[in-house]
């Protein structure tokens, strides 16, 4: 791996404030005239800078629970606060903006635009957001992930690992607070998956983002310092949050 | 995987899930669409046929010179037709104050069995129930004008003496009589006997006129026609009239040139649904791969899902399109005097094939690529199948050649638009790859939804011609109909101008030319031009004799029996255009001879032709063939020879003019001035004319307001085709943070550019289509209208967006994660 970009260094905060706060998250859905519900009623905080890992097996709630915290989907109960901010009181363009400042994603399936090269995906969400060297730190990124050489290939033209790595060069290209990884390594083979797992610690230790990883692979879950375990969308166990 | 119980169960269930209702839609679309403009330009044809049919008074006539038997009037009755007669003669009507050369036209009580007769009325057209009653009669004003006779008054017609009960203002058939030079006298055939006129050797031309439906008048034609008998002739709408031929010629091909353009529409919107239904299933057939199944159990079962999904489609597209023609005839029902007849069960037989071949001609392409999906892609989703283009391409192309050359029925029509397809999405696919190198040149714009929707059309470079080119054809042929029906409007208009000529005079000797001249001056009216009339009779052909027996076709024979009238010194005017051939030139001797004549009578550009001119022959070589727009109204001649041959031989001068209708005393003046004059009045000719055209035009306003609903419905499938990716990429964007209107300036900048670039595209191609077909089809050189060009950018742009419009706000108001999943 290469040298961390300088403007990844910048990263380490000193906020003493929590980044992010659920508070009764409860999501159901209406099936066949029934009422589902899929997450029941969640709490808890997490500090700046620190790691947690949500883990659970399918159909827990994981990645709804992840879904509602990134302010992708709205609950049908309770609260998310992301920097102090709720994401109640805010419309779908409020979040949207919440997300382009503050948060940044990885999923399990990559998640790359097809027609966009490695650096225009990589660059995306610094255009969106105005940014006028968008493809200069793109590249930088691109180079730290190893993927120097392919910046102009599209995702297709690229393994799974390096998609994944292309990945988290967007995720980490805009400087978020906020890190959320649905399952990084769940289309990925063991060996990539480690080393995919080793770059998002490091590029996060780098950038001192506050990481949520969504995963059913404890021993993933054992580097993160909290751990949140949930089944049939309830908490059954708490460890550093 | 075998049966057809899986086929089924998967096609319940992808149409409950709502994966083959694009599919279903497009093809209920374009059959409804296809089959209700056939049912419908059936049931228009057939009213046009019954329409034009007025001018002759009848379905179909038998024109004897003897009385028809009486035979043939019970065969007809058996089939269930009506009937009615004429009997035309030339006799002079007398009164006290003197005598008059007439037509006079005796009619059974039934007659007219199409259109209607009209009297004035002081200076109102009424219109009459029934001919005139026993005893009396109707003269039309020139007879009145000539002898000072007014309504109520009577003459002697042969021994009969008749009361005129009223001014004959139009009779159906009137029209049929151009050359009717005399005032015409009607009376009840009751009278007929009673005249005494009808005696061996008269000059009587007996008509048998026949009416009913379709079947039947054509099984009446088919059974007439061996029993004719030398005298005899059969008159239907296309064979009587030279100039109602023509238009009606040109309703057909405009009509059909309509149902053509449906054609496309179904097609591009076919080829769209089914290139989004095989993209979603990729992974499924991936998954079944895995399971073991075979290649072709994969096609089979989605043949069969296809199958059974053509045979709904089918059904409900039919009874849509059958169901829309009701309210298409309902609203039309007012233009039609005529009623609209039942529709056929040909357009639905049509309507039914048109979609299946559409249906596999532009599913199975994408259908085979299904073959090639691999096992690995349920490991990796982005190992897709390998396209086959030129597949896809060749069998579209082939599918919808082979459905345009049926249902156009006509070589050059079918090739004219096979080609603007064809160029069209040559031109399309290469314009669409050079936007790909152009666009990253392009000045980028501030905004970045604008910028990131821009390069899409670049990025997605494959889908992008896709849809530029569906776009196009469907929107090309909005606008062919746009283009090519202005074409056909302005020709119509410019072929029966209001200026058109109203009168002919014939005879007038070579002396009067200048007291004619003289007359029109001194009223204040262009002096018209005088055109030599040579009678002649037409004796060899290449040498041979002309005899009536040596030609099958009937007109071929009349005319190698009757009279030429030949002339020279003709200019090529701009009704007349030589075919084959070179001009005549002055001083040497030879002919120029209509085109459909010189056909009729076997004549070829260098043969020989004898004309007998006064007991003297004279032989010269034919130099060309015209071809002859007798919509004009002007003189024109089926023989012209040089100078040289005909300028000494005696003649009389024949012209024509239009007389304004302040000035319509004109005509009788003359005569009275001239009294060897024969003036024409073909006002009334020409009014009847152009009544059948408005129809006509008023028919093709109804068809080409339902192409427009059908090209809408390509519209939206060309943006469904993109939907999916663009929900995806949508989402994506929005977890990245974009705001909405920046996804929703992304997805607009996309639309508006592949849409401009289509309508650009397609209002081009129009266009170069449009300027071929009203030269090739319809003999006219129509001006280019170079607004279609940037109206066409326009409309590509706004019809893409505005389509898109609903779609869009579904992608924008779906949360970003229910996408992502």
């Amino acid at each position: 791996m290469r040298a961390t970009p300088d403007f990844l260094k910048e990263g380490s905060r000193t906020e003493t404030a929590p980044i992010l706060v659920a508070s009764g998250l409860t999501r159901q859905v209406g099936f066949d005239h029934e009422t589902l519900t899929i997450l029941d009623d969640v709490s808890f905080q997490l500090a700046h800078g620190s790691t947690l890992a949500i883990v659970g097996a399918s159909g827990s709630g994981k990645s709804t629970l992840l879904g509602l915290l990134a302010g992708l989907d709205t609950p049908s109960q309770g609260e998310v606060s992301v920097a102090g901010q709720s994401l109640n009181g805010l419309d779908e363009d409020g979040r949207a903006r919440l997300r382009a400042e503050s948060v940044g994603f990885v999923f399990q399936s990559f998640q790359l635009l097809p027609a966009l090269s490695a650096l225009d995906n990589v660059a995306l969400p610094l255009e969106l957001n105005g940014h006028k060297d968008a493809r200069r730190e793109a590249a930088a990124l691109l180079e730290r992930v190893g993927l120097a050489s392919r910046l102009q290939h599209r995702p297709k033209e690229l393994s799974g690992g390096e998609q994944q790595r292309v990945a988290l060069a967007r995720a980490f290209v805009t400087r978020p607070k906020l890190l959320f990884a649905d399952e990084p390594t769940g289309n990925l083979d063991t060996q990539t998956g480690e080393r995919i797992i080793e770059l998002l610690f490091s590029l996060n230790a780098e950038a001192g983002t506050t990481l949520v990883l969504v995963t059913h692979d404890e021993r993933l879950a054992r580097r993160c310092g909290a751990r949140l375990r949930l089944a049939a969308g309830k908490v059954i166990e708490r460890e550093g949050v | 995987m075998r049966g057809w119980g899986i086929a089924w169960r998967w096609l319940k269930r992808d149409l409950a899930a709502g994966e083959l209702t694009v599919m279903a839609v497009a093809l209920v679309v374009a059959i409804a669409a296809m089959s209700s403009v056939g049912f419908f330009t059936d049931r228009v044809h057939q009213a046009l046929q019954t329409e034009a049919n007025q001018l002759l008074a009848a379905d179909l006539v038998l024109n004897a010179d003897q009385p028809p038997a009486a035979t043939l009037s019970e065969q007809a009755q058996q089939r269930g037709l009506q009937l009615a007669r004429t009997a035309t003669f030339p006799s002079m009507a007398q009164t006290a104050q003197g005598a008059q050369l007439i037509t006079a036209k005796a009619v059974s009580s039934s007659y007219p069995l199409r259109g209607e007769l009209r009297v004035w009325q002081g200076e109102r057209e009424v219109r009459m129930p029934g001919p005139p009653k026993a005893g009396e009669a109707w003269a039309d004003r020139r007879l009145f004008d000539a002898l000072g006779l007014k309504p109520g008054d009577s003459l002697q017609l042969g021994e009969r003496t008749l009361t005129l009960s009223a001014v004959l203002a139009r009779e159906p058939d009137g029209a049929m009589d151009l050359y009717n030079f005399v005032p015409r006298l009607m009376f009840n055939e009751a009278d007929l006997a009673a005249t005494g006129l009808i005696q061996p050797g008269s000059r009587v031309r007996y008509r048998l006129l026949l009416a009913g439906e379709g079947e039947a008048v054509s099984a009446m034609r088919d059974a007439l026609k061996p029993q004719l008998q030398r005298g005899q002739r059969l008159e239907d709408v296309r064979e009587a009239r030279p100039e109602i031929n023509t238009s009606l010629n040109r309703a057909e091909r405009f009509l059909r040139l309509a149902a053509l353009i449906s054609v496309f529409m179904a097609a591009a919107a076919i080829a769209l649904a089914a290139r989004r239904y095989v993209e979603r299933h990729l992974d499924a057939v991936a998954l079944l791969r895995t399971l073991g199944r075979s290649q072709n159990d994969i096609v089979q079962l989605f043949l069969r899902q296809y199958a059974l999904l053509a045979v709904g489609s089918v059904l409900l597209g039919l009874l849509l399109g059958w169901l829309t023609q009701f309210a298409l005839a309902a609203a039309l029902a007012s233009l039609f005097e005529a009623r609209l007849p039942p529709a056929g069960p040909l357009p639905a037989l049509a309507g039914a094939g048109v979609g299946l071949t559409l249906l596999f001609g532009f599913c199975l392409p994408p259908l085979l690529r299904l073959r090639g999906v691999s096992p690995l892609r349920v490991l990796r989703r982005d190992a897709t199948p390998p396209g086959n283009a030129p597949l896809a391409l060749g069998l579209g192309l082939a599918s919808l050649a082979g459905l345009i050359f049926w249902q156009a029925g006509d070589t050059t029509l079918a090739t004219l638009a096979l080609a603007g397809m064809a160029g069209t999405v040559g031109v399309a696919a290469l314009v669409a790859w050079g936007l790909v190198w152009i666009s990253p040149k392009l000045p980028m714009l501030h905004s970045v939804g604008w910028r990131f929707g821009l390069a899409n059309v670049a990025r997605r470079r494959g889908l992008s011609v896709a849809q530029i080119v569906a776009l196009s054809l469907g929107l090309m042929a909005l606008m062919l109909l746009t283009v090519v029906r202005n074409d056909l409007l302005s020709a119509w208009d410019k072929s029966l101008p209001p200026e058109a000529p109203n009168r002919f005079v014939i005879n007038i000797q070579p002396e009067q030319r200048s007291e004619l001249a003289a007359r029109f001056q001194a009223e204040g009216l262009a002096v018209p031009r005088f055109a030599p009339m040579v009678r002649a009779r037409l004796n060899a052909i290449a040498g041979k004799p002309v005899k009536p027996d040596n030609y099958a076709d009937e007109r071929a024979r009349r005319q190698a029996e009757r009279e030429f009238n030949l002339s020279w010194g003709e200019d090529l005017r701009a009704d007349n255009r030589i075919v084959t051939g070179k001009p005549l030139n002055d001083a040497e001797p030879g002919w120029s001879m209509e085109e459909g004549m010189a056909q009729r009578l076997g004549v070829k550009v260098g043969d020989t032709l004898t004309f007998d001119i006064a007991g003297t022959a004279y032989t010269a070589p034919v130099v060309s063939l015209r071809k002859v727009d007798w919509d004009s109204f002007r003189v024109n001649f089926f023989v012209v020879g040089s100078r040289v041959l005909l300028e000494n031989q005696p003649a009389s001068f024949v012209s024509s003019f239009h007389l304004p209708a302040d000035k319509s005393s004109l005509g009788t003046a003359l005569a009275r001035q001239f009294p060897n004059l024969t003036v024409i009045d073909v006002s009334a000719i020409l009014a009847e004319v152009r009544m059948v055209l408005d129809r006509v035009l008023a028919a093709i306003e109804v068809v080409f307001a339902f192409s427009l609903l059908a090209g809408i419905a390509v519209l939206y499938a060309a943006t469904l085709a993109t939907h999916d990716e663009r929900k995806r990429e949508a989402a994506i964007l929005r977890t990245l943070g974009a705001s909405r209107q920046t996804v929703r300036q992304a997805a607009s900048a996309e639309l508006l550019l592949v849409g401009g670039l289509a309508g650009l595209l397609a209002a081009g191609a129009a266009l170069a289509i449009g300027a071929a077909a009203s030269w090739q089809l319809f003999e006219l050189s129509a001006g280019v209208s170079w607004w279609l060009l940037p109206a066409g950018l326009l409309l590509g742009a706004l019809a893409a967006r505005l389509a898109a419009a609903p779609l869009l706000n579904r992608l924008l108001n779906t949360p970003p994660l229910r996408a992502l999943r």
